[in-house]
This record gives C-alpha cells, structure tokens and sequence, in this order.
C-alpha cells in the first residue's frame, strides 16, 4: 500500500548550477533579453525608450487582469470572465455617465463596483454551489458580454472630458500614466502573494485545499475575494482601455481573457494550481507584448505573429516540465 | 522464529510462491517471502502496513514482476509480466478500491473483455445474460439483477460483481485485498456466506485483513510477514490473537505503548447529544485534562465524522458542545482552532499535509496568525516556529525548505502533530495517528502522546488498532453506526469486550438472516 509512496526518495541529483537560474521565470527572461537583443537588431526603432514606453502603456489593460489571475490560477481556479467584464464595465461607464447624467468621477466608480459586483457573483457561485470555476466563468462570459451588448444597443459614447484622457494617453514623469498604476498594482501583488499569510493561503488551496481547510484556512473567503479583486481588476482596466481609444464599445476586451492567461502561464504559474509568482507573471506579459510589437517592426506579418508566440509558449511549457523533472530528480 | 510454511498444507498446493525478492528505490519490500495456496482453503496474509503484503499479491497478480524468486501455479512456473497473464494462470484479485464500470450493467461488467461473441463478432447478448444468471444462481445470490447498473449498487453488491468477474473468467485463486475495509457488518456476513461457497468449490481464497476476528472467522491458515520477510505461517487453529499480534509487531505489546499515569484535570470537552445526520447520532461524550479517551469502532461507524463535526468541518446540527465549560458553536476549523481544538487527521497526504509545500511552510500552515503580524508573515519568526518543531518532534529532514510530501510516512505525521501543537491547543483530536507508520516512528507518536497528556492536553484518539486502543488509553469509547454504544475503563476494558461491543449488531443481523 503506502510502502512505495512513502519511501524518501534519494536527494536531487547533485546541483551544478545555483536553483535561481533554473527556476523558469528566470530561464524566460533569459530568453527575453536574447529576444530584445536580436530584435534590436533587427529594427532600429525597437529598442527605443519610447517605443518600450509605449508598448508598456498597451500591456497595461492585459497587465492589471493577470495580476489578480496569477493568484485565481494559483489556487487551481481560473476566471475566463474577464473580457467580458472589461466590455460590460467599458458600457456602464459611458451609460453612466451620458445616459444617468453621473459625474464622470461618481461613473468610474460606479464602474469599479460593478466590476467588483460581476466577479462577487462568480465567486459566490463558485464557493456556495460548488461549481466548477472554468464553468461557472464560461457562462457569465456570455453573461456579462450579453449585458454589455444588450445595454449599448451597438451604440457607443464619446466624447469625454479632456482631464479624462490624462490615464490613457498623457505621461507622468516621463512614463505613461497608466503604466504608473500597473507598477504600483505589481509591488502589491507581489508583496501580498509573497509575504503576507494572504498570499500563502493561495499556494495552501492550489496545492490541497482538503488539507488547507483543515488547517483553519478561510478557504472560501479566500476564493471569494480573489474573484472579486479579479472583476474590480477588469473594472479597471475597463477605464484605462475608454481613457485611452476615447470610445466604448461593447466588443471591448473581447479575447482579453487568453491574453491575460496565457501571460500567466507563460510565466511560469501552474495552470494546476500551487506554484506560481508575480515576477513570472510579469516577464510573461512583457515577452507577450515586446514580441508582438518586435515582429510587427520587423516587418512580420500579424497571422505569423500569432504562430510565433503560439511556439513560444509550448516551448516554454516544454522548457518548464523539463525543469520540473530535473528539480524532482526523476 | 521462522516456520516452514508447506509443513501443513492441506492439499496440494495451486500456488506455490518461492523465495520472492523486490526492491525499489531505497527499500527492500520483500527478501525471500514464499507463500502457498491450497485449493478449496483461505489462507489469511496479515502484517503491518508497509510490510509487503501489497507487494507481494501485485507480484502474484502480475502487477510488477520479482527481482528474483518464482511463482508456481498447479506446479508449473508461471511468467507474470503482466495483469493479463495472471488472468491466463487463474489469478484474479480484488483490490480495495473496486474497479467496474459504474455505467455499465452487472452482466456487462462481468464479462467485460471476454463476453460471448454471436455470428459477424456481435455481442450475444441473451448468452452474457443466461451466463450471469447461471453465476449468480451458483452463489445462491437472488437479490442482484443483470441488468442493473452497477453504479447503482451497493459496495457490498459491487464486490459480488467483481467476485461473479474473477468466477467467469474462472478463477482458481482468488485474491482479496481488505475486503471488508468499507463493508457494513450485513454485507461481511454475506461476504462470508460467498467465500465459504467459493471454499467448498475449491477456489483458494488468500485473504488480507487487518482484522483478526475475521481471520479467525474465515481463514484455515494464516501467513504473517513483517518488514519484508516471512515469519511464520500457522494453522488458525494452532494460534490466536495475542500471538498474531506478536508475530506482527515483533515485541512485545507492553514495550510498544507507555501511556504514563497522571491526574485526570477538569474536564475539556463536554459534547452532549450531538447531531450530524447521517453518521453522528445522539453522541454524548467528556474528555479530560490529562485524559487520553480511545474511540474504538469499525471503519464506517461514525468516528471520523464525529470528530469532523467536532472541529466544524461538518457542523453540528443538534446538540451541545462545551469546551472548558464554556457553550461554543463551531462552525468551520478556523473557529474550532480559535477555540483550542486540533485535529490531526486521518487521511494524511489529502487531509493532514500539503505534500508539495515545504517543512516549514507545513508546520507554520495552522499557526500562520502565532508567526505574522498585520497579515504580512515575519520569516524569522516562521523559520523558529517549524525549527522548534522539527527539533521536538525528532523530524528527519534534511532541511526546513525540503518537500514535505518526500518524507517518510513517520516524518509526515510528526509534521501535522507538529503543526497543531504549534497553537498550543487545549483538546487534541488524532485519528489514525499511527496508521501506515513504520514501528519505530509509532513508538515515537505514543511517546509524545503520553507527554502531551502529561502536560495537561485532553486527547482524544480514534483508532482501529485495538493494542493501541488498549495500551494509550484511559477510557474507551466504542461507537457502532453512528453511537456510543460502550464505555470501558482502563482497567476494565479487554480485546475481546471491545470487540463485541464494535460488531454487536452484525450478531443481530446473523440472527435476522
């Protein structure tokens, strides 16, 4: 019976080079700076302060959903939600505002809760009835694009006031403004899912929830909140997306929901829960952009462009597993 | 020490095992175990866990092949490189975990893989029923239909699905690994009733089981291994229980349990008439400060639940439960650890331990509010709390960042004993907390167990060792189907009288059958 899974197995074959550089967030900035370097020097116009700022402000919108799916996925859950709540938060804001008469700052508010509110819903759904995240946030992906469409009437709103488009399009300090707030959303994370007992419960559910629930971890106030933070997150993100293009749309954020996964995953977090870090997360997101915008310089068509960043990721999965094997000794 | 096992065959041997070995990565799991089967006998295979039971039917069973040794059926040697060639031999084996489909019907299941073919390779259908029917009237079974579906049923009929399974693909040795483990007392009746009839067929039955009363119930003969080798194999007749247990432990029992005297306290847990349909019924209990109370009981009488409903994993739904005189309501684990309750479970890998996290994050997983302060974990702090523990607890690891689940069994549970007692609790809840430990690391348990008493800690131990139960415990508790049905004190309580009192109602269902 246990006799074969409990034999403690001889120590990892003998390490001739330090575990940091084979951890795979560091093998995929590795390949990041080769990426950088040969696509530099391809194009001219690629590595440019400008041009890196620049992509920086494009990813942000990506970057402020993958935080909080970085710590959705590490608990072994997913939110496939998202998009659709950037279109439905994106229509609320204009509606709020043109149509209710808000204030635009009472409208983004307003925004960020409902953002809040459409990822509360998942999240009680998914701890009270016991349904399975992937389904649950399938379903109000059509739900919440559903919503968006039906109160925009394909109808979209323009014309905000100027002060409005200071996140979007205008830099602070010689960065674009909005990529101050994803900088600022990184450190938190990132403290919170290393230091705090927060974060740590998140690594304890991914890896067993049974065993973290029995050890007095608030397991499903846990999940509960992470789901919230994640439709606040594309509330956010939602604002940041009008401020900029200065128009919604219902379609808004469509497709966003692979983009912030497959950054996630790409940096290294588990799509099975219980590993993963914000570090990973953001090496991800910017080999995601940087490749994008370098192969589009270079002159690459944008169907190939998804082709390669296709084989990037299942090499960095293979990449990944191998490394897994070699830390477990096998 | 050793006997020679073929000294009292009965009848020719159908299988003859000879002088097995098995390694694997840093363990000899047997060296040099032989083993016999004669037709129409059961011969009972016991001995602690990890002591190559397992090991040795999935050699039998053609699970993994032996490093050395050979298996011999009606006298001529076998290759079993695969399940299938086992099947060929007239092995089948039945393993604790049933393995049908639970979609399909009961003829479809039992003819899986081999069913009868009509003209063009179509299923015969009416021939699979007829055959099943044929099965099922053999055993004298009238209460399962071939066409029921198998998910439907009942463990105990699912184990007749899979017996009926093993008989048509005529079996001669039949393997049951722990048979009885999730069976309700009814359905080990019957499962007797079919083994006797298996017997009288000449089938050769060999047993495993934990339970010494249904050796003696069942078996002719029984064969104890222990760390991997064989050391005796004896006519049921010629033995009992005391010297079982001997031969399976290998010292004596006293040695093994030293649970020191000291004063029993105020009392700490006070549960009365508790509810949790539907396996918690009615339960009244008191442990003590100082107390270790045993609750005894078969697999599937309500221990484990009674405890979960306890700690708030599953909460009450009637009844009263005081700790330290003190009225609580406990709702989740969180409140019942705010409280001083711990539980250290009985499945450890699922329940107990997060395998993939690390020692230190382990032990300091329930007491993260002791090591963090404003929600932000102090390092320092966390890397004292599991270095105390690891030095307390006698962990062997090579590190505070080593895996946890790469530890061996012993190690493990010192670490979810650990990791509770980082809170300093006032009751302690163990269920199973020796189960599947090496002999050496469950000495240790016990040890630790009667200092904790010692210290003022009420405990409150599930276990199905009965010598466990005996050697640790001040009082005992004994709970079939759902209720306490007997107290024993220390001094009162015996083997035998806790043995009835935990299978009390399947007398009665030999009586209504």
């Amino acid at each position: 019976m246990s006799a074969m899974s409990e034999i403690p197995l001889p120590h990892p074959a003998k390490r001739v080079v330090p575990w940091w550089l084979l951890r795979h967030e560091t093998m995929l900035a590795v390949i990041l700076l080769i990426a950088l370097v040969v696509l530099g020097g391809l194009n001219s116009r690629f590595l440019t302060l400008d041009n890196l700022l620049n992509q920086g402000r494009l990813t942000t919108e990506v970057g402020l959903i993958a935080l909080p799916m970085t710590f959705i996925i590490i608990t072994g859950g997913i939110d496939l939600s998202v998009g659709s709540i950037v279109g439905f938060c994106a229509i609320l804001l204009g509606y709020s505002w043109k149509v209710f008469g808000f204030p635009l700052p009472l409208a983004i508010c307003f925004t960020l809760l409902a953002g809040a509110a459409a990822g509360f819903l998942n999240g009680i759904v998914i701890t009270r009835v016991k349904v399975p995240p992937l389904i649950m946030t399938i379903a109000t992906l059509a739900l919440y694009r559903g919503l968006a469409e039906g109160i925009s009437q394909a109808r979209s709103v323009r014309g905000y006031p100027e002060w409005f488009y200071f996140i979007g399009q205008e830099n602070l300090f010689g960065v674009p403004a909005q990529l101050w707030l994803l900088l600022i959303a990184i450190v938190v994370a990132a403290i919170v899912l290393d230091r705090t007992t927060f974060g740590r419960s998140l690594y304890a559910i991914g890896n067993n929830e049974t065993a973290a629930r029995f050890s007095g971890l608030p397991v499903d106030r846990v999940k509960l909140i992470i789901y919230t933070l994640s439709g606040f997150m594309a509330g956010l993100s939602a604002c940041v997306l009008v401020s900029r293009v200065t128009t919604t749309r219902s379609d808004m954020g469509m497709g966003y929901e692979l983009d912030v996964i497959a950054a996630v995953v790409l940096g290294g977090t588990s799509i099975f829960g219980g590993v993963g870090t914000i570090w990973g997360t953001v090496v991800g997101l910017a080999m995601i952009q940087l490749l994008k915008n370098g192969l589009a310089l270079t002159g690459v068509k944008g169907d190939a462009t998804i082709v390669v960043i296709g084989t990037v990721l299942i090499l960095s999965t293979l990449v990944a597993s191998s490394l897994q094997r070699r830390r477990e000794g096998v | 020490m050793t006997t020679d096992p073929h000294s009292e065959t009965p009848a020719a041997p159908v299988l003859l095992v000879r002088a097995i070995e098995k390694s694997f990565p840093g363990v000899r799991a047997l060296s040099g175990v032989s083993f016999d089967a004669a037709r129409g006998e059961v011969h009972a295979l016991l001995g602690e866990n990890g002591a190559g039971k397992s090991t040795l039917i999935k050699i039998v069973s053609g699970v993994f092949p032996p490093d050395r040794g050979e298996v011999l059926v009606d006298g001529r040697q076998v290759d079993l490189a695969r399940p299938d060639d086992a099947r060929r031999a007239g092995i089948a084996t039945i393993y604790q975990e049933l393995l049908l489909f639970p979609e399909l019907t009961v003829a479809e299941n039992i003819f899986m893989g081999h069913v009868p073919r009509a003209a063009l390779g179509r299923i015969d259908w009416r021939a699979m029923h007829e055959k099943t029917n044929a099965l099922l009237a053999s055993l004298e079974i009238h209460d399962l239909r071939a066409d029921r579906v198998v998910g439907s049923l009942s463990v105990g009929n699912r184990q007749r699905v899979e017996i009926l399974r093993a008989l048509s693909q005529d079996a001669r040795i039949l393997i049951m690994d722990e048979p009885t483990a999730a069976l309700t007392e009814y359905d080990v009746t019957r499962l007797f009733d079919i083994v006797r009839k298996l017997k009288a067929r000449g089938v050769a039955v060999i047993y495993i089981s934990h339970r010494l009363d249904e050796i003696f119930e069942i078996a002719d003969r029984v064969t104890v291994l222990r760390d991997g080798a064989h050391v005796a194999t004896k006519r049921v007749a010629d033995t009992d229980a005391a010297d079982l247990v001997q031969l399976m432990v290998g010292r004596r029992i006293e040695s093994l349990f030293p649970k020191i005297t000291v004063p029993i306290g105020q009392p700490v847990l006070e549960v009365k008439d508790l509810e949790r349909r539907p396996l918690t019924k009615n339960v009244s209990l008191t442990v003590c400060a100082g107390e270790i109370v045993g609750l005894s009981g078969l697999v599937g009488s309500g221990r484990s639940e009674l405890a979960q409903t306890i700690f708030g994993v599953t909460p009450a739904d009637n009844g009263e439960i005081r700790i330290a005189g003190q009225k609580v309501d406990i709702r989740s684990p969180a409140q019942a650890r705010s409280l001083g309750v711990a539980y250290v479970p009985e499945d450890r890998g699922t329940q107990g331990l997060v395998r993939p996290m690390t020692v230190r994050e382990n032990f300091s997983l329930a007491a993260l509010g002791k090591v963090a302060f404003g929600g932000f974990i102090d390092r320092g702090a966390e890397r004292k709390l599991a270095g105390d523990g690891v030095k307390r607890f006698a962990v062997k690891t090579s590190s505070l960042e080593q895996i946890a689940g790469k530890l061996s069994g012993g190690n493990q549970q010192k670490i979810v004993l650990g990791k509770w007692l980082a809170n300093g609790p006032k009751l302690l809840i163990l269920d199973e907390p020796t189960r599947g430990i090496d002999v050496g690391a469950k000495a240790e348990i016990h040890r630790l167990m009667g200092e904790l008493a010692a210290q003022g800690l009420a405990i409150l131990m599930i276990s199905s060792e009965l010598p466990e139960v005996l050697g640790m415990s001040d009082r005992v508790l004994v709970m079939r189907e759902g209720r306490i049905v007997a107290e024993f004190s220390r001094e009162e309580v015996t083997q035998e009288s806790i043995g009835a009192a935990m299978m009390g109602s399947r007398e009665n269902a030999e009586k209504a059958a």
